[in-house]
């Protein structure tokens, strides 16, 4: 052949043109496959893996609760859990049909428990937790009526002082869509238990343990292919409190005894029995603040809470009283008579009175100066108690006394500021306890929190300034003063202790499954309140003489205690708060031995009346249960405040 | 060859006579392009090893044999290399004068195929012999290089408009019932044929301007007028849409992108050295479609990384340059278009199916040649190997 045609004569030169055009079109294979293997490769390294590889967790068995003393309060138990898989049980309704029979729910309670979003698909589905055996053996021995059937074992909360410490060990449930939010990163996922309230949830971290972390690989269907890694759940660390559940058990039993005498009660002022809808108890260990016992009333049983809580169930546990709420820390009381050694102190530490400064109590107080309106302050039924000092004042709980002191501070407020409410301060009042569950916060009354209130709700206080006789009466733990049980008991400790103030706590130490301690209680002093031996010992003696001498206003709660004899000679102070349209508050707060105090009693019982008849006994009550001494009856004899 | 009876005379003229096959004048076995052929074995068996890798623990999970896939592969290499003997053997001067018989019979082929033939995926593009799949248009291909060299080469005088209209009016009718099929990609393909021909032989760049412009236009009226179906538009988009960031979450992707994604995640997770052969978990567990055919390439780039990959780029691109330097020797105008021809389907089918596995075009059914799964189309890759080396064998002297 010649090449005499023009398309052979270019022919080798258009080879050549093909030529280019092929290495261009290898040449850019090979920059784009550079880019995506050589420049990038962790974007789609990290893409690929999350692909093929799927975590699930298994949740840890949950630490166990002690008292101080190692009495085990809240353990795990083993439960039986049915599961079923899914892609079977899609294709047999059959099946879900014996599964509820068997079960004894109803067939839709089976199939939204299989198609249960919150559920790992990669596991077969559970339909049914705590499942008894018997049901157990009848579907393993129908092994070919339930195919695809399995069974697998978790563990649940169980207590092992049935509804005691309710308010102290709080309750666990599924996590809700908040906590979730806030814990993802913690590794918590829809479906895990977490600590609601209590201990439990302030502790969680050490409770919770490591969830176990199994990586599959799976395939496009997301069928499991091999298991890459495996890493069991590892148990949380037990933890042991500062409870004392001897105490403890007593407190709630004397708590609830108050309240049921309450009940029995005849209220002349109001001519119908006390309401006594409500109280609490605490006992805290002065030497370190350490809560010995905390009861609330009324209380609940955290196990209904164990495998879900019905909507009905929860709503009633809100309302009809309110059991979850704990009153010890979470209730706000006016602290009434209890009040008074700050303000005694107060008026000592400003020089105002000293430890031996004597008045007339005639029974009713009139305000020295310039008054205007309501000008005279009686005593509880106007009783005159004569010449009263520091001591006998707070033994007889002389309101003419501190109605005194009120109207001193009062005038002399451009020199001494507001020298009460800062000692209150001082005590703790008005501000957290540090206590590691829930706690309600409290309020000094003074100018500032009158005009706040004021501010807040113009209708229910409708005057904003503050005059001599709101100083008065916040001088005896009226106005508007509010207090937890545990912050008036924390205000006692610290006397009892010459001026410590504690923050009280709940957790002693936690013991890793592996014996490790991983976290001891050190206590923490949080303030030094001002305090003179000479101060505390005229304080300490009225208080003693409020409890011991006839003339107290708990001698008749504490006569024939035998807590003399044992050693456990009681100091403390009764309080009677009016509340608005309301039954008197009974309080009574006190602390023992009264030369090594080594325990502090609060106890408030709402609309009981006055504090000697029903507070102070079921302190007493208390104070008995850590002398070891039975017991004696709460009488209902009156007593005067 | 003759023997020779004294040792030393005869280990000097067995050397020369071992040399002298690689020079003009020598036998036909020497005038064979063994590393040509030695490339498309190379390429052959390691796609047989990449299909071997994709398939076999699929294979194992569903208890059947790890190697039916390889076993299937390598039969269908050696029908391959048997078709490469003989057409290597038949002239391809003879062969070239058969075109219109090649031209007739691939055509009744691929409409026959539209009527009894088996259905995948919008294509019907099979024929079902017993357990075997056939596919025509794979031959068509082979058949329209012959057919495209032997009319053009048939032509006289300089590359004029009549010409390549009468030349696009003959191609367009195979094209046109491939495109029917539902295979738009190996339509393509004979359109690349058909550009490259045209390029060769001399046409003039307002012919190729013409070209192009036609099938930008038909490209639109296809767009607009319905022509195309929903899922092939989205085929051909989805490369040019998809970014390579947040392929990750591959939960709301269409059933394109997400083979897309997927088979670049396999693609880059593979680095620079690869996942080590058999040890790639997005290749094992089936997360790539259509992995043992459509993107074997991505078994390749997952397991072996950037170095295995870019080397069997390099491989085909090796073979390709074979091909090329083949055509530029070749004894006539025939010869070189025919190599040519064959040429440009080697490359499009290279750069189109790669490419679509990496990103960088769309997603089209066409096989990496000689790599892929698929008896037929490794058959017909074969026998373009074996027409490239008769043009070689009978080159200019």
């Amino acid at each position: 052949m010649s090449r005499q045609l023009d398309s052979e004569t270019v022919a080798p030169a258009r080879l050549g043109v093909f030529g280019v055009i092929i290495v261009a079109l290898l040449c850019a294979l090979l920059v784009r496959l550079w880019y995506i293997q050589g420049v990038s490769p962790e974007t789609f390294v990290v893409a690929a893996e999350a692909n093929a590889q799927r975590t699930i967790f298994t949740e840890p068995p949950r630490g166990r609760i002690y008292d101080r003393n190692g009495v085990l309060l809240v353990d795990n138990r083993v439960i039986q859990v049915l599961t079923v898989d899914r892609a079977t049980a899609r294709k047999e309704p059959d099946l879900v049909t014996r599964l509820a029979t068997v079960l004894d729910t109803p067939v839709d309670k089976v199939k939204s428990a299989i198609e249960d979003p919150r559920q790992s698909p990669l596991q077969p589905a559970v339909i049914a937790e705590d499942v008894s055996l018997d049901k157990i053996t009848y579907i393993r021995e129908h092994a070919g009526l339930f195919p695809a059937v399995d069974y697998a074992q978790g563990t649940e909360r169980i207590y092992a002082q049935p509804g005691i410490a309710a308010h102290v060990l709080g309750y666990v449930a599924q996590i809700n869509g908040e906590d979730l939010a806030e814990k993802e990163a913690l590794g918590y996922r829809a479906g895990d238990v977490i600590g609601k309230t209590g201990v439990e949830r302030a502790y969680e971290s050490v409770l919770r343990g490591t969830p176990g972390r199994t990586v599959l690989e799976v395939d496009k269907r997301n069928r499991v292919v091999r298991v890459v890694s495996e890493e069991p759940p590892k148990a949380g660390a037990d933890l042991y409190l500062t409870i004392d559940i001897n105490l403890q058990r007593a407190a709630e039993l004397a708590l609830a005894n108050g309240v049921m005498t309450a009940r029995a009660t005849y209220d002349s002022d109001n001519k119908k029995n006390f309401v006594a809808p409500a109280g609490a108890a605490v006992a805290l260990d002065p030497r370190d603040g350490a809560v010995m016992a905390l009861a609330s009333y009324p209380t609940y049983d955290p196990a209904v809470f164990v495998g879900g809580i019905s909507n009905a169930d929860f709503a009633a546990l809100q309302s009809n009283g309110a059991p979850l709420n704990n009153r010890a820390t979470q209730g706000l009381y006016a602290p009434g008579s209890t009040f008074k050694p700050i303000t005694a102190i107060a008026a000592i530490n400003d020089g105002v009175i000293a430890p031996s400064t004597s008045i007339r109590d005639t029974g009713t107080y009139v305000v020295q100066g310039k008054c205007t309106g309501d000008c005279d302050y009686d005593n509880a039924g106007k009783t005159a108690h004569g010449v009263v000092n520091l001591t006998s004042a707070l033994t007889v709980s002389s309101n003419v006394y501190f109605y005194a002191l009120g109207d001193d501070f009062y005038q002399r407020r451009s020199q001494l500021g507001d020298g009460i409410q800062d000692t209150a301060r001082q005590f703790g009042l008005a501000e957290t306890s540090g206590i590691e569950t829930a706690e309600a916060t409290g309020r000094v009354s003074d100018e500032a929190s009158r005009k706040a209130l004021h501010e807040k709700n113009p209708v229910a206080f409708p005057e904003s300034r503050w005059f001599v006789g709101d100083n008065i009466q916040m001088a005896v733990g009226q106005s508007e003063t509010v207090a937890t049980p545990l912050q008036i008991a924390n205000v006692y400790s610290t006397v009892a202790n010459g001026g410590s103030l504690y923050t009280p706590h709940f957790g002693l130490r936690a013991v890793s499954p592996e014996g490790v301690e991983v976290f001891k209680y050190q206590p923490t002093v949080k303030r030094t309140v001002e305090m003179g031996p000479a101060t505390r010992q005229a304080i300490v003696e009225g208080l003693a003489g409020a409890v011991n001498a006839p003339s107290g206003t708990a001698f008749s709660a504490f006569a024939g205690s035998g807590l003399a004899d044992a050693g456990w000679l009681t100091a403390g102070k009764t309080g009677t708060a009016q509340g608005l349209r309301k039954q008197d508050t009974s309080l009574f707060t006190g602390f023992a031995p009264i030369n090594d105090p080594k325990l502090v009693v609060s106890v408030v019982v709402e609309e009981a009346g006055y504090g000697g008849a029903i507070a102070a006994p079921t302190a007493r009550q208390i104070f008995q249960a850590a002398a070891g001494i039975s017991p004696t009856p709460i009488r209902t004899s009156v007593v005067l405040d | 060859m003759t023997t020779f009876q004294t040792p030393s005379d005869a280990r000097i003229v067995d050397l020369r006579a071992r040399f002298r096959w690689a020079t003009d004048e020598q036998s036909f076995a020497g005038r064979i392009d063994w590393v040509l052929v030695g490339l498309a074995a190379l390429c052959s068996a390691f796609g047989a090893l990449m299909v071997f890798s994709a398939t076999r623990f699929n294979l194992q999970r569903a208890n059947l044999s790890e190697t039916y896939y390889l076993q299937r592969q390598l039969i269908m290499l050696g029908l391959g290399i048997i078709a490469c003997v003989v057409c290597t053997l038949v002239d391809y001067r003879r062969l070239l004068s058969f075109a219109p018989l090649l031209y007739i019979g691939s055509c009744i082929a691929l409409l026959a195929v539209r009527f009894v033939g088996a259905a995948t995926g919008g294509t019907t593009a099979w024929f079902q012999v017993g357990p075997l799949q056939f596919q025509p248009s794979e031959f068509a291909k082979v058949a329209f290089a012959i057919c495209l060299a032997a009319y053009v080469a048939n032509q006289r005088g300089p590359f004029t408009a009549q010409r390549l209209t009468s030349l696009l009016v003959l191609a367009s009718v195979p094209i046109g019932l491939v495109y029917l099929q539902g295979d738009l990609g190996t339509s393509l393909v004979f359109v690349a044929m058909l550009l490259a021909v045209v390029l060769v032989s001399g046409a003039k760049a307002r012919h190729i301007g013409a070209l192009f412009a036609a099938a930008a236009i038909l490209a639109v009226a296809a767009i607009s007028l319905g022509v195309l179906k929903d899922y092939q538009i989205a085929r051909l988009t989805v490369f040019a849409t998809q970014t390579d960031k947040g392929i990750g979450d591959t939960a709301k992707l269409t059933d394109d992108a997400y083979n897309l994604a997927q088979s670049k995640k396999a693609i880059g997770s593979g680095g620079i050295l690869g996942k080590g052969l058999f040890e790639g978990p997005l290749t094992n567990l089936s997360y790539v479609p259509v992995q043992k055919s459509d993107f074997i390439f991505s078994a390749v780039g997952e397991q072996l990384g950037f170095v295995g990959s870019a080397g069997l780029i390099l491989a085909l691109g090796a073979l390709m340059w074979r091909i090329w330097r083949i055509s530029l020797r070749a004894r006539d105008h025939a010869g070189l278009l025919l190599c040519v021809a064959l040429l440009a389907m080697i490359l499009f089918q290279t750069f189109q199916n790669i490419g679509m596995t990496i990103g960088i075009m769309p997603i089209t059914g066409i096989p990496l040649p000689f790599v892929s799964y698929g008896g037929t189309a490794l058959v017909a890759c074969w026998c373009a190997i074996g027409l490239v080396l008769n043009v070689g064998a009978r080159r200019k002297v």
